[in-house]
């Protein structure tokens, strides 16, 4: 089922939590809302799940339906909330079957729909544990299976990894990932951890102070960021700014204080407006030729184990983050060796300063 | 805000749902309920208190009482007597909170149960029990003339300072109790920053683990001062009149004197506004309605010396041992007979059990039956007023929420009297008024207790996370039905807990029931008074040996479920 958000805003007393986001999301994808703490991605989705209804402005479409005035109840939505919320009082079979019981189905209905449940995320034999005995993995499987019983028009999930351990957030992830995939239910997904989202959606899009600032594929919002903010929250960047002097088809030159540096054309940058150049750190090479070359010096070397990372330090002070591969067979520079660094135009993103 | 007003804004807010009907309903019967029993009461008075016969706005009779001398003694003694009993209960509060929060001694598990045993029996008992055994003709005195040959007794109690005496070791677990649980919730690791800066001994004390207990002293303290300000059974038991309460008290149950009466409800508005000054002074102070964090951390307690052991447990006993006095008073006078210039009854017979039980069984029946309706009131209201402070945030919310605060300011004898003043007009469809029907004490027991039933909801429902109602209605579950498979299940220990502390407290209140008891309608604190007044004291014993079972029953009822945990039921 395909979900349309159009201009939803949301207001707390005076601060706008959602300003105005329109968003279309497709039967069947997995969406990720991304950015930081307080940039209202919870509210959007508590607004699709329906615990702030109706939204102060706008309207939101399951389908056919226009739903925003409904209560969560009546929306046929499944949950996973950020802390579970499993009720304590109930097993995890009483957890999994109350939306069943509520729904009047018989005996053997429910019976059958929990054990596909259970199956579904691995924890079969586990019914009759109360949530305090079981771990954090288990528990957000037995939110999961709670949520998917009950064959929900749509999947909503709230930072559903955030308490669980770093090995064990990977391993979830792929499951969850998998898990939707099969079922094929359309699911919004949200999350601060921009790998997270990265990894496992159809598409992201990436909020800051109640606004969507991009919608598009990981790939895409890695790679081509529409502001220096995307480039900056997804993944790490390099930022050089300085003033757009010519731009053509093929690229665009801009006057920095390391020179006068090639990047991508960019129909957002006028000639003689200030601009900023964004090149990641594994796309500045050490040494060689290229169309951009910058010398400075090794301030520090961060060994991280598939990559090694220098700050090198430019003659104007700024300071570039560049990553070498495989550091296997690199010997690490010592800090105040001179370096000098090269990049295509191809990977320096030309993006308006802000 | 009026309830209609309330009620209209919530429906237009949320939209027009017919099932969202019925809770704006509930919500504008629960203000209807607090304007009629506890706003328009307490408004009456002040209406009273400042119009003449003809209902002409004048200052006059304020004029009157600052005029009089006698009046502005009472006030002087009443806010020194309350000031004292203050001091007294907080040296000795704190004394006993450190001791068994911070120390570990012999005995320290017993002495935290026993620290309870004060406020089992009600001061009205308190002071009976203290007359027996400290009275001019009580135990120590006839043993003192004695031994010692003394001609005339010692004057242990009658008199203000017997009062000041019965209040601190009535009253000092409630700032015990709110300092061992302040104490409880601090977190260890503050007093190891403390530390860690440099600060020791006496300075952390001074500077980072005081401070942190005020909000819970402060509300505890709060609640002693209104307490023994209003309390006039004591000190008329004690033969003290000059005292605001004890005016008030006398001035109304007289109705000769129509200028007396009114001088009555000058003096109870009077309480009230002091009551609010002092309410409002510590909320200033600290956030009085904190209802606390529910966290206690993990205290570590440091071994006491043989020394300092037998210091914590000689003054720990002999806190107890004064506190047991009333309590072996009280049970002695019950079951003795020709008790008088005999250290001891001489006689033992159950003579006056058989009097309060078998003959006239109305005072347990009547206390029984007017404070179970008082607390079933308790959870109507109470439980949903809960959940509005703690759920949501409809207009009117923060009213309710001080609303709930003031109740436990407002001195009982105020609201006797306001119940009197605001009911003895005629029923609608009755020809009769509200005051001559029964069911109107176990109102003005409801409205004095909601908030422990409100507090002790509102606790355990901050203990459920907000999602779990959510995730109950995102898989289907409506509003109310998600409360009664969610919520209620996960909150009904806090809810037996406040109501079970509104129902001991019921049946412990005297100040308000006395003004409105009628014939037939006696309780068991009314028994107990008049039985004392018209001098058959081994009744009134007989009748607070069964207060006090009933009382001991209920808290330990209460701590089993609780645990010990029931500080934050007097802030």
């Amino acid at each position: 089922m395909n979900i349309r958000l159009l201009g939803i805003v949301k207001r707390f007393g005076s601060t706008v939590a959602v300003d105005h986001a329109t968003v279309e999301v497709g039967d069947g994808e997995l969406f990720t809302l991304l950015g930081p703490s307080g940039c209202g991605k919870t509210t959007l989705l508590r607004l699709i799940a329906g615990f702030y209804s109706p939204p102060d402005e706008g309207e939101i479409h399951f389908g056919d339906r226009r739903v925003e005035a409904l209560p969560p109840y009546q929306r046929n939505i499944g949950m996973v909330f950020q802390n579970y919320a499993l009720w304590p009082h109930m097993t995890v079979r009483g957890n999994i079957t109350y939306g069943l019981r509520l729904r009047k189905l018989t005996a053997d209905e429910i019976e059958r729909r929990l054990a596909d449940g259970l199956r579904q995320v691995n924890l079969v034999g586990l019914d009759d544990r109360y949530p305090g005995q079981l771990s954090g993995g288990q528990q957000q499987r037995v939110a999961l299976a709670r949520a998917l019983v009950l064959n929900p028009d749509i999947l909503l999930l709230d930072e559903p990894l955030s308490n669980l351990d770093a090995k064990i957030r990977v391993h979830v992830r792929g499951e969850i990932r998998k898990l939707q995939k099969e079922l094929g239910i359309t699911t919004i997904y949200v999350t601060h951890d921009q790998e997270e989202a990265l990894s496992l959606s159809d598409r992201v899009a990436v909020m800051r102070d109640g606004k969507i600032l991009q919608v598009a594929p990981p790939k895409t919002l890695y790679e081509r960021p529409v502001n220096r903010f995307v480039a900056d929250f997804v993944g790490t960047n390099n930022f050089i700014s300085g003033v757009c002097r010519e731009r053509t088809a093929e690229r665009t030159l801009v006057e920095t204080p390391l020179g006068r540096l090639a990047g991508r054309p960019a129909d957002t940058v006028e000639v003689g407006a200030r601009c900023v150049l964004a090149v990641r750190p594994e796309n500045l090479a050490l040494g060689g030729d290229g169309e951009n070359v910058v010398e400075g010096r090794v301030s520090l070397a961060a060994y991280l184990g598939n990559t090694l990372r220098y700050d090198v330090e430019t003659a104007a002070g700024l300071v570039l983050k560049v990553d070498v591969r495989d550091p296997w067979n690199h010997d690490p520079l010592p800090a105040g060796h001179a370096v000098r660094l090269t990049c295509p135009a191809s990977v320096a993103l030309t993006l308006p300063d802000e | 805000m009026t309830p209609a007003g309330a009620r209209t804004e919530v429906v237009a807010r949320r939209g027009v749902h017919a099932a969202r009907l019925a809770p704006a309903l509930g919500y504008a019967l629960i203000w209807l309920f607090l304007i009629v029993f506890l706003v328009y009461p307490l408004g009456r008075i002040f209406y009273d208190a400042l119009t003449d016969e003809s209902g002409r706005f004048t200052a006059a009779h304020f004029v009157a009482f600052v005029h009089d001398a006698f009046y502005l003694r009472s006030l002087a003694n009443s806010l020194l007597l309350g000031l004292a009993t203050v001091a007294c209960t907080s040296v000795l509060g704190f004394a006993v909170a450190f001791l068994l929060v911070r120390y570990e001694f012999a005995g320290r598990n017993l002495f935290s149960y026993l620290t309870l045993i004060p406020i089992i029996s009600p001061p009205l008992v308190g002071v009976l029990g203290f007359t027996f055994i400290l009275g001019r003709a009580g135990t120590v005195n006839v043993l003192l003339m004695d031994w010692l040959d003394l001609v005339k007794p010692i004057n242990f109690v009658y008199g203000i300072h017997g009062v000041l005496l019965v209040e601190t070791l009535h009253l000092f677990p409630m700032i015990a109790l709110n300092v061992v649980d302040a104490l409880g919730k601090i977190d260890p690791s503050l007093e190891e920053a403390a530390e860690s800066v440099g600060a020791r001994g006496w300075r952390k004390l001074r500077t980072i683990t005081l401070p942190l207990t005020t909000p819970g002293y402060v509300a505890g303290a709060l609640l002693v001062f209104i307490w023994t300000f209003s309390d006039f059974a004591t000190p008329l038991v004690l033969g003290v009149h000059d005292l605001l309460a004890s005016q008030a008290y006398l001035n109304i149950v007289q109705f000769v004197d129509r200028r007396l009466f009114r001088m009555g409800i000058v003096i109870s508005a009077l309480m009230v506004v002091l009551a609010l000054v002092f309410l409002l002074a510590a909320r200033h102070y600290v956030a009085i309605k904190d209802y606390s964090s529910l966290s206690y951390s993990r205290i570590s307690r440091r071994k006491l010396g043989p020394l300092g052991q037998a210091g914590a447990i000689g003054f720990l006993s002999a806190v107890m041992l004064l506190s047991f006095i009333p309590y072996l008073g009280v049970a002695l006078a019950s079951v003795g007979r020709g008790w008088s210039l005999t250290p001891f009854p001489v006689q033992y017979t159950l003579h006056s059990f058989e009097r309060v039980i078998v003959e006239t069984p109305k005072y347990i029946v009547n206390s029984l039956l007017y404070s179970g309706l008082a607390v079933a009131i308790c959870i109507l209201v109470g439980v949903p007023i809960a959940w509005l402070l703690g759920r949501t945030r409809v207009p009117g919310r923060d009213a309710l929420d001080a609303l709930n605060t003031l109740i436990l300011a407002i001195p009982g004898t105020a609201i006797g009297i306001a119940y009197i003043r605001a009911f003895h007009v005629e029923v609608p469809g009755f020809d009769r008024a509200l005051t001559s029907f029964w069911i109107i004490i176990p109102i003005v027991l409801a409205v004095r207790r909601l908030p422990y039933t409100v507090r002790g909801t509102y606790a355990s429902l901050l203990l459920v996370h907000r999602s779990m109602e959510e995730a109950a209605a995102s898989v289907g579950a409506p509003g109310l039905r998600a409360f009664r498979d969610i919520t209620l299940p996960l909150i009904w220990r806090g809810v037996l807990v406040g109501s079970l502390f509104s129902f001991m407290t019921s049946l412990q209140e005297a100040s308000a029931v006395l003004f409105l008891s009628l014939g037939g309608w006696e309780t068991i604190t009314v028994g107990i008074f008049s039985f004392y007044i018209a001098g058959s004291a081994s009744e009134a014993a007989a009748l607070g040996v069964i207060l006090i079972v009933v009382a001991s029953v209920s808290l330990i009822v209460i701590n089993r479920i609780a645990g010990t945990r029931m500080g934050g039921m007097f802030g």
